[in-house]
């Protein structure tokens, strides 16, 4: 006899089938092929304004960063911060509206697919996303002359890893939260002072050493030296930091399939 | 004898202790109407959710076209349409956009889906609407197009939960009529209704639900002669009570 407590779910409840997650994941980019023109330019445009004002604006009063040129310097941590931007505001407002205005996700429910083909499929379409921004980011700083190794070529593919963690993290908070106006905390607390204080705008070698410390715990660290040190040439340590990030996704997974499950399929 | 189309045995579902389905019975033929009567609150549109996957069957058995709804949900789904109470359709897409995209989800064959998605516009008398936002129909459109695209998997069995409910006579009567050709066409039919004459027209058999239990059944001419009375409005309100219900 099942009882009507919330149970735990079944492996085959928490892993996802590539090919329904697929389709949710193609709907996704269906919608955005269609609006990318209004959607992209916003979001591409702002990494650029910071690219501007600290690279070329106090850039010119500071003549370098441990021997790097401060815009250089810059330059591939805002390639990260796009990707983080992009998949942050993605998996919340609007997988949110999808979830809650729209009531979109109880017709998908109808059919074939289930939560965690739903979430999978969500999350890789915002990966994807942030690597769509990030790529165009890159581009134009490779074309200001700011990137100096051929790995950069591998920021686009290693990126999507650094999307989806950023990706799974809203998702889980989304899933978790009762009201829209809670993402004000998610921001405000989260994500900006990540964009702050996670190695984009200053390295931490002369500061005390508890504030490197602090800051690998902070995902945004982990790709900012992931898309630095494809920009200026990577040692091995690049994938110890795409292996923490691939964790953080792996980890977190099953809390917005169990959550969406909750919500959606009482 | 075939397998039901749709089998519940001592089914039952609560929510936080408040008990929504108290235990029911029923098996629908395949290629009929089924219908559930019953004021609001009574355990209809959880019955019909749990058949289509929106809510976990809470105890007892549900099966499917045989298939155990809580092993198997995806083979379940695969074979139903839903038309749903609330619309859900997707916003950021076409009249036909919609059909495409739904049909994405069951995974049917890219090259299949349109001349398939045209039909079922022609069938809904949406055609001249294919290129148009989903903001831009009627109410009444609205709900054809929840029936064309609950029709695009080609389903065995089609749920819908109170499906003309909000419609003035001219739309409800077209949603009708399509029930009517699917049933022709050997397709399954779950109805939840208020509308005692919908029932009447439609359902082959049903039953009237009352505080998640089944409270009668049978065929709607059945029921009122069991009953000594003048419609099926009169059996509904004898069995259920004559004052009003707040839920």
């Amino acid at each position: 006899m099942k009882t009507d407590s919330p149970r735990s779910l079944s492996r085959s409840q928490i892993i996802p089938s590539p090919r329904y997650a697929a389709s949710v994941a193609g709907r996704n980019a269906r919608v955005f092929s269609k609006l990318w023109k209004g959607s992209l330019a916003p979001q591409f445009i702002d990494p650029l304004f910071y690219l501007v004002a600290m690279g070329y604006g106090l850039g010119t009063y500071i003549a370098s960063i441990n021997g790097v040129p401060y815009r250089d310097f810059i330059a591939p941590g805002l390639i990260a911060s796009s990707a983080m931007w992009a998949a942050s505001f993605e998996c919340t407002y609007n997988v949110y509206i999808r979830m809650h205005e729209y009531h979109l996700y109880d017709a998908v429910l109808s059919t074939p697919v289930e939560a965690q083909d739903l979430v999978a499929g969500d999350l890789v379409w915002s990966a994807i996303r942030a690597m769509i921004y990030s790529t165009v980011f890159l581009i134009v700083v490779t074309a200001f002359g700011l990137i100096h190794s051929w790995w950069a070529i591998a920021i686009p593919p290693l990126v999507i890893i650094g999307g989806l963690a950023f990706s799974t993290i809203a998702y889980t908070f989304t899933a978790l939260i009762p009201r829209i106006d809670l993402y004000s905390y998610y921001f405000t607390l989260g994500i900006t002072p990540m964009f702050l204080f996670s190695g984009i705008f200053f390295p931490f070698n002369r500061l005390p050493g508890w504030v490197e410390v602090v800051a690998w715990f902070t995902p945004l660290y982990h790709l900012v030296q992931v898309t630095r040190g494809l920009a200026e040439g990577p040692g091995p340590i690049v994938l110890v930091h795409l292996g923490i990030l691939l964790a953080i996704s792996v980890a977190l997974f099953a809390i917005p399939v169990r959550a969406v499950r909750r919500r959606l399929v009482a | 004898m075939s397998e039901p189309a749709v089998l519940a045995r001592d089914l039952r579902k609560s929510y936080d202790g408040r008990v929504a389905v108290d235990g029911i019975d029923f098996a629908v033929d395949p290629g009929t109407c089924f219908g559930f009567l019953g004021p609001n609150g009574a355990g209809k549109t959880t019955t019909m959710k749990m058949v289509y996957g929106l809510a976990e069957v809470g105890g007892g058995e549900l099966r499917v076209l045989g298939i155990d709804v809580v092993a198997e949900p995806r083979r379940v789904k695969a074979h139903l349409g839903v038309v749903p109470q609330e619309t859900n359709l997707d916003g950021e897409f076409t009249v036909l956009e919609n059909l495409l995209v739904q049909a994405s989800y069951f995974g049917i064959p890219r090259r299949d889906v349109e001349p398939r998605a045209r039909e079922l516009l022609e069938f809904t008398q949406l055609t001249e609407r294919a290129g148009d936002r989903i903001e831009t129909l009627s109410g009444g459109m609205k709900r054809r197009l929840l029936v064309a695209r609950a029709l695009i998997n080609e389903p065995d069995i089609v749920v819908l939960d109170e499906p003309t409910t909000g419609l003035d006579p001219q739309a409800r009567l077209a949603v009708w009529r399509a029930m009517e050709e699917l049933k022709d066409r050997g397709v399954s039919l779950l109805l939840t209704t208020h509308y005692m004459e919908e029932a009447a027209r439609l359902c082959d058999r049903l039953v009237i639900m009352d505080l998640g239990r089944i409270v009668a059944e049978g065929e709607p001419v059945e029921l009122i002669r069991k009953h000594q009375a003048e419609n099926l409005e009169e059996v509904f309100l004898d069995l259920t009570g004559r004052h009003l219900r707040e839920d």
